[in-house]
C-alpha cells in the first residue's frame, strides 16, 4: 500500500515536472519543474529498491546539475543593447513557436512508435523473475565498481577530470588584448 | 507496482524530452530536455534490473550514465556560456559560426 501510493506520487511528479519543463514560458521556472521531475525519479528509484542511485541522483542531479542550470539561466538572463539580431531572432528567447512544436510532437509520436513495436518484441522474449526481498545494494555496488566494472570506472574519473579542465577552459574570461 | 507501469512512465519522459530537444529555441531550455532523456534511459536500466535480471549490473550503468550526465551539463553550460559572451545570444539558430 504504501508502495503503491509512493510509486503514484513518484511517477505523478516525474510526468508533470517534464510536461512543464518543456512548456512552461519562463526559463528559471523550467529549471524548478526540472527538479521536481528529477525528485519523482529518485522516488521511483526507491521503489525500485535502489537506494544507492536513489542518494546519488539527489546529490549529483538535485544538488549539482540543476544549480549548474540555474547559474547558467541567470548568467545569460541580461542581454544588453537590443533584443533581437538583425535576422529578427530574438536573443534570449523562451519558447519555441507553434512548428517547432508541431515538429516536435510528430517526431515523438514516430518515436513513440518504435518504442511500442521494440517492446512488444521484447516483452515476447523477456521472462520476469521473481522480485528479491529487499537487501542494501551499496556494498554490491562499490565491490561491483572495483571488480569487473574496475576499467569503466577509472575511465570515468579520467571524463569527470576531462570535464572539469574543459569546462574551466572554455568558459574563462575573455582577453581582450591578443 | 508492475514492471510495465515503470516502463510507461519512462517512455512518457523520454518522448517529453524528445519534443523538449525539438520545440525549444533555448539552448539552454534545450540542455533541460536532455536531462530528462538521460534520466529515462536510467530508470529504464534500474527497471529492468529490479524485474529481470536481478543483478547489480544495472544499478552500476545507472551511476555512469549519471555521471555522464554531470560531465555533458559541465561541458555544454560551459560552452553556452562562451556562445553568450561571443554572441551575446543563446537562441539556437544564431550558432551559424561553423557555416560556410
Amino acid at each position: 500500500m504504501f508502495d503503491k501510493i509512493l510509486f503514484i506520487s513518484s511517477a505523478l511528479a516525474t510526468i508533470v515536472g517534464a510536461v512543464l519543463t518543456i512548456s512552461v514560458k519562463n526559463i528559471m521556472h523550467a529549471a524548478v519543474f526540472l527538479l521536481l521531475s528529477l525528485l519523482g525519479v529518485a522516488g521511483l528509484y526507491l521503489t525500485l529498491g535502489a537506494d544507492f542511485v536513489a542518494v546519488i541522483q539527489l546529490v549529483v542531479y538535485v544538488g549539482g546539475v540543476v544549480v549548474l542550470m540555474v547559474f547558467a539561466v541567470m548568467l545569460t538572463a541580461g542581454s544588453s543593447g537590443q533584443k533581437a539580431n538583425r535576422f529578427g531572432l530574438v536573443k534570449i528567447p523562451t519558447m519555441g513557436n507553434f512548428r517547432t512544436y508541431t515538429i516536435g510532437i510528430v517526431f515523438a509520436a514516430l518515436v513513440l512508435m518504435t518504442i511500442i513495436k521494440l517492446y512488444t518484441n521484447v516483452f515476447a522474449m523477456s521472462r520476469l523473475a521473481q522480485i528479491p526481498a529487499y537487501s542494501p545494494t551499496v556494498s554490491k555496488i562499490g565491490i561491483s565498481l572495483v571488480g569487473t566494472h574496475v576499467l569503466a570506472f577509472e575511465i570515468s574519473s579520467v571524463l569527470l577530470l576531462g570535464a572539469l579542465v574543459g569546462a574551466a577552459i572554455v568558459s574563462r574570461p575573455r582577453r581582450e588584448n591578443r | 507496482m508492475g514492471f510495465y507501469s515503470y516502463l510507461v512512465v519512462s517512455t512518457i519522459l523520454f518522448v517529453l524530452g524528445v519534443i523538449g530537444v525539438l520545440a525549444r529555441k533555448n539552448i539552454i531550455a534545450i540542455l533541460l530536455s536532455l536531462e530528462l532523456i538521460l534520466n529515462a534511459a536510467a530508470l529504464n536500466f534500474v527497471t529492468y534490473t529490479r524485474f529481470v535480471n536481478n543483478n547489480i549490473d544495472g544499478h552500476v550503468f545507472a551511476l555512469f550514465i549519471i555521471i555522464v550526465a554531470a560531465a555533458e551539463a559541465a561541458v555544454g553550460l560551459a560552452i553556452v556560456l562562451r556562445f553568450f559572451q561571443i554572441r551575446e545570444t543563446i537562441h539556437v539558430d544564431d550558432a551559424t559560426q561553423l557555416q560556410g
